[in-house]
């Protein structure tokens, strides 16, 4: 169901930042396995040496001394890979980032790609594409309560806080679709709201750039037309827009180039035709509670609607 | 036509009523326009026929001067679609009519241009230039030139693509139409463009601009005053603010809005252009006058062009070129430290720029502006500008925003109130050349009314408690003044009737932005009412209610 | 046996609140008729307003708000004040105050300009909104009205709004 072609995992780092948190996780789980095995030998020891005459203080004393000093170090070690760690995967400046807006929503995730030139800027939604082996930086920040946004392949977390704008930024080192989600309780649908980043090469890259920023194909079928028409005249363009036409609305994800999303819901359905009907007659039905409202449009109108959304490559 | 002339000055030759004598100037007769809404417009007089347009339903009135109380002798009733009043921002009025070719030609606030014959009142044709379901109105009074009608639509908070249409004179057929925003085809923009500065220059500005689409409903309307230069062949006018209010939606210059545009009248094709508030952050639309004058500037005789700006400078221009030579702040500035020559471009503080999701406080000048639409007058016999305008600073929060057409596309939470000097309205005298104030008045209320200077040094302009008030215009001291039914937000005329006598006449009844409180029945228990206007004239029903005659004075 | 006492006492009181805080996770997409543009009613008739469940639920006022700037009612109402729209939260009502006057203004537009959202909103968030405009003049009950917000606003809260009774209109009378 999930289009991620790679394992949710922090532990199959695609990037440099994520290498160096997985490094950090490595280091301290050998260490935390080494003395906690260490120390479980010491206690079976001690379990086994019970009734023997007891050591003497200064054993003792030598012993634990030399065990906190021990932690000490182990301790320090940690923290100066942490803060190493934690350096590494700062947000520099860095020129040639692909810079995208991300601003979070119950239960969605709003983007921007961002550029000098203002007409090269565009929205969409929930499907972030970026270049194999480029950085990307991500300005966060929340329209209504606090989200995080985590990718564990390629980097850590960061909160999304409404009102405040902060950035983050990794870089992907192989190709892939990475699966995130939301790691901040923001509501009924928090378990609901994934994000997916597919790394592609930088060609396929400008090309969904430049598809990205043409407005809304032009229905060639009837039955699309009439999936438009349907589009304009009922409750939809008053939360999403499409861009060349009449919609605007702001309040739902952008639905101009929606036909090239692999999911839809913010990767609760795959997207596909049938699906896309289920979702726009109930979506409550797979989504409790999320923002969007049930249409009691006829199947033919349902469809036709559909095949529209299903042109808008 | 409104203006009085095609330079926009608003000074009229006159010299019956002088300082001397006008302290015995009387009331001569009244007319009851019949609405109660705001009266933003200027009688016109036509030989000896004055016509009178009203707010919605803009009704057209002829009244026969020759006759005594000045009966009239027909009225038009265009019956504009009562859908309308819905989608005008800043309430249903309508700002003058114009006269050319023996018809009487304004503005419907459902988009209509009509053409009515002078002398029997009867439709000559009625062309629609507009739609309301996309929240486009008409407000402004439009201007004949060269056998062409020239007007400019309403709606930038409602996300409509502004314009400018010229309409022929004698058919209504529309003979061009320019575009505020999108390709240079579309803004006719062609090989005769020659901005001054670079940042105005390039090709489709318009699109490239603006995030992907947004220049569709960026705004940018004409709804204010376009004057022309009969020697240079060229119209003057602004473009009004981008959609919507907030900033942080539509990185990029956002042109053509908050831009003047010199054009040719026969065409519409652009010569030259400036923007004066590249990525407008506070509504600061540009539409005020563009005074056509030629004066004595720095030592040489020069083609200026003169423009108080929303955003508190005094703008001077070559005529020729669209080369700023100075722009002066004539009211109090703190969101700019002023416009940098060499590039034209303002330089903004970043600390009063509005970010969405937080309140920015503290704004000067507030979104009307240091003056709004309400236009200046000049006189060459004392050399000064008089301008009519207020002091207010604002609160706002920038939101999001979503375009659903035929409703606002704002984003924005405002609260207004008096700026710095604790007045809200002035009225003061302005040295062009030298770029200082001369003399001013201080007012209660933004002083929303138009002034009117005569050739005997006579300066009248009306309060929005309903004073209608001349002053010297020389030293600025009060001469005269009479208490109306209703606050003045109009523009005064000054006339020579056909008994040969001079005649004063405004309207009053208040309304408009800054009287939406009163027009409209509001609530000030919510500051943010009226896009804010409403906290910074929370007591103005205190001091008038609602009104519609238009008076008429005279020496006894 | 006392802590057994106060234990079932604070269990009823707790599901006092169930109906005010009950979400509806599932809305149904129905249509309805409801309401006159006027109370003035031909043979001095009796006019019955149906009633505005949403009113009595904190989460739908809360909606109700959230959706009246969404779709642009603060463009023309301001946040009650008015200024395109007349003002909502004083006690002059053009078109009538009960619950179902409010919804069919809202779905069917009026003549001077208010646009018609029939189709465009589906009607629970409507009478959602019809129950947030109620709560503007302090009309619904205030355990349910929004608190304050975190926007720049100014105006009381609506759940401590002075409740403004409705001047211009009259109430049912029964033949």
């Amino acid at each position: 169901m999930s289009p991620a072609t790679v394992a949710q995992s922090a532990l199959d780092a695609a990037g440099p930042q994520s290498a160096a948190i997985e490094w950090l996780w490595w280091l301290m789980f050998v260490i935390s396995t080494a003395v906690f095995v260490g120390v479980m030998i010491a206690l079976a020891w001690a379990v086994r040496r019970r009734g023997d005459h007891p050591a003497s203080d200064a054993i003792m004393t030598r012993w634990v001394t030399g065990a906190t000093a021990l932690t000490v170090v182990v301790l320090f070690i940690w923290l100066a890979a942490s803060v190493s760690v934690g350096r590494a995967s700062g947000t520099p400046q860095l020129k040639d980032a692909v810079t995208i807006n991300i601003t979070g929503r119950q239960w969605w995730w709003q983007l921007e790609y961002s550029d000098t030139l203002p007409s090269n800027r565009f929205r969409a939604a929930n499907e972030i594409l970026i270049p194999v082996g480029r950085p990307v930086v991500l300005n966060v920040t929340s329209r209504d309560v606090i989200h995080s946004f985590w990718v564990p392949n390629l980097h850590g977390k960061r909160d999304l806080v409404p009102g405040y704008t902060t950035s983050i930024w990794f870089q992907a080192d192989r190709e892939g679709t990475y699966r995130g989600q939301c790691a901040e309780f923001c509501g009924l649908q928090h378990a609901n709201m994934a994000v997916f980043v597919r790394a592609v090469p930088e060609a396929d890259f400008q090309k969904w750039l430049a598809a990205q920023r043409r407005p809304a194909a032009d229905p060639a079928s009837t039955e699309a037309r009439h999936g438009r028409d349907v589009f304009l005249k009922a409750t939809c363009s008053q939360c999403h827009a499409i861009r060349g036409t009449q919609a605007g609305g702001a309040y739902g994800p952008d639905l101009t180039h929606v036909g090239s999303r692999a999911t839809i819901g913010a990767g609760i359905l795959p997207n596909t035709p049938e699906n896309l009907q289920r979702w726009i007659r109930n979506p409550h039905q797979f989504k409790p509670g999320n923002k969007m409202p049930p249409h009691d449009l006829s199947d033919a109108d349902l469809a036709a609607v559909s095949e529209y959304l299903r042109i808008l490559q | 036509m409104a203006a009085k002339d095609y330079a926009n000055t608003r000074f009229s030759g006159l010299k019956e009523i002088t300082t001397d004598n006008v302290a015995s100037l009387k009331p001569a007769w009244t007319f009851s326009t019949g609405v109660l809404r705001g009266h933003e417009g200027a009688p016109l007089v036509v030989g000896a026929t004055m016509y009178v347009v009203t707010p919605y339903p803009n009704n057209l009135y002829a009244l026969d001067l020759t006759q005594p109380g000045a009966p009239a002798k027909w009225v038009y009733k265009p019956k504009p679609l009562t859908a309308s009043q819905g989608v005008a921002c800043c309430d249903t009025v309508n700002r003058g009519a114009a006269y050319a070719d023996g018809k009487i030609f304004y503005n419907t606030l459902d988009n209509h241009t009509v053409a009515v014959d002078a002398q029997t009142g009867t439709e000559v044709w009625n062309t629609k230039v507009g739609d309301i379901a996309v929240g486009e109105t008409l407000t402004m009074a439009p201007i004949v030139v060269k056998g062409k009608v020239i007007l400019g639509n309403s709606g930038g908070e409602m996300g409509i693509r502004g314009r400018v249409t010229a309409l022929d004179a004698t058919t209504g057929a529309v003979a061009w139409r320019a575009f505020h925003t999108g390709p240079d085809a579309d803004v006719l923009i062609g090989p005769n463009f020659k901005p001054f500065y670079p940042s105005d220059r390039g090709t489709d500005l318009g699109v490239s601009s603006w995030p992907a689409d947004m220049w569709r409903t960026g705004g940018a309307s004409a709804w204010g005053w376009i004057s022309y230069d009969p020697e240079l062949d060229l119209i003057f006018y602004g473009t009004a603010n981008p959609g919507p209010w907030n900033p942080d939606l539509r990185p990029g210059d956002n042109k053509w809005s908050c831009t003047v545009f010199a054009r040719r009248p026969d065409t519409g094709e652009a010569v030259w252009a400036y923007q004066y508030n590249p990525h407008d952050l506070y509504d600061h639309d540009s539409v005020n006058e563009h005074m056509v004058l030629d004066l004595m500037f720095k030592g040489q005789m020069r083609k200026l062009l003169v423009h108080p700006e929303r955003n508190g400078h005094m703008y001077v221009f070559d005529r020729q070129t669209g080369e700023v030579l100075s722009a002066e702040p004539f009211a109090f500035v703190n969101s700019s430290t002023g416009v940098d020559l060499k590039t034209g471009r303002p330089v903004m503080v970043t600390e009063k720029k509005p970010i969405t999701g937080r309140v920015v406080r503290d704004i000067c000048p507030a979104a009307p502006g240091a003056k709004d639409w309400q236009p200046t007058s000049y006189s060459p016999q004392t050399g000064l500008l008089y301008i009519p305008h207020q002091d207010l600073c604002q609160d706002v929060e920038a939101l999001d925003v979503g375009y659903i057409a035929g409703t606002p596309y704002v984003g924005a939470n405002v609260k207004m109130y008096a700026g710095p000097s604790g007045q809200r309205g002035q009225v003061q005298a302005w040295d062009i050349v030298n770029g200082k104030q001369v003399w001013k008045i201080q007012e209660n209320f933004p002083v929303w009314s138009g002034t009117v200077v005569t050739a005997g040094d006579v300066l009248f302009y009306g309060t929005m408690e309903g004073w209608f008030k001349a002053v010297n215009a020389k030293t600025g001291a009060p001469l005269w003044q009479f208490k109306t039914g209703s606050g003045i937000i109009g523009q005064p005329i000054t006339y020579k009737g056909p008994d040969g006598k001079q005649y004063v006449a405004v309207f009053s009844g208040v309304g408009g932005w800054a009287g939406a409180i009163v027009a409209g029945n509001l609530d000030s228990r919510d500051p943010t009412a009226a896009l804010g206007f409403v906290n910074a004239m929370s007591d103005l029903p205190q001091h008038t209610t609602k009104g519609g005659t238009l008076h008429v004075f005279a020496l006894p | 046996m006392r802590s057994g006492f106060a234990f079932a006492l604070c269990l009823i009181l707790s599901l006092t609140a169930c109906e005010r805080e009950k979400r509806e996770l599932s809305p149904q997409p129905t249509r309805s008729e409801a309401g006159l543009a006027t109370d003035f009613v031909a043979g001095a008739g009796a006019l019955q307003p149906s009633g505005n469940p949403a009113e009595l639920n904190a989460p739908a006022l809360s909606e109700g708000k959230t959706l009246f700037a969404t779709y642009n009612c603060t463009g023309c109402h301001a946040n009650g004040g008015g200024g395109m729209g007349p003002a909502l939260m004083d006690d002059e009502w053009i078109y009538g105050y009960y619950p179902d006057q409010i919804f069919r203004t809202i779905l069917e537009g009026r003549p001077n300009g208010m646009p018609a959202f029939r189709g465009r909103i589906p009607d629970y968030q409507v009478w959602s909104i019809a129950g947030y405009v109620r709560s503007m003049s302090g009309l619904v009950r205030k355990d349910a009205a929004p608190g304050r917000d975190d926007h720049l606003s100014g105006k009381k809260p609506e759940s401590s709004t002075d409740k403004m009774q409705p001047s211009n209109s009259a109430a049912p009378t029964v033949p």
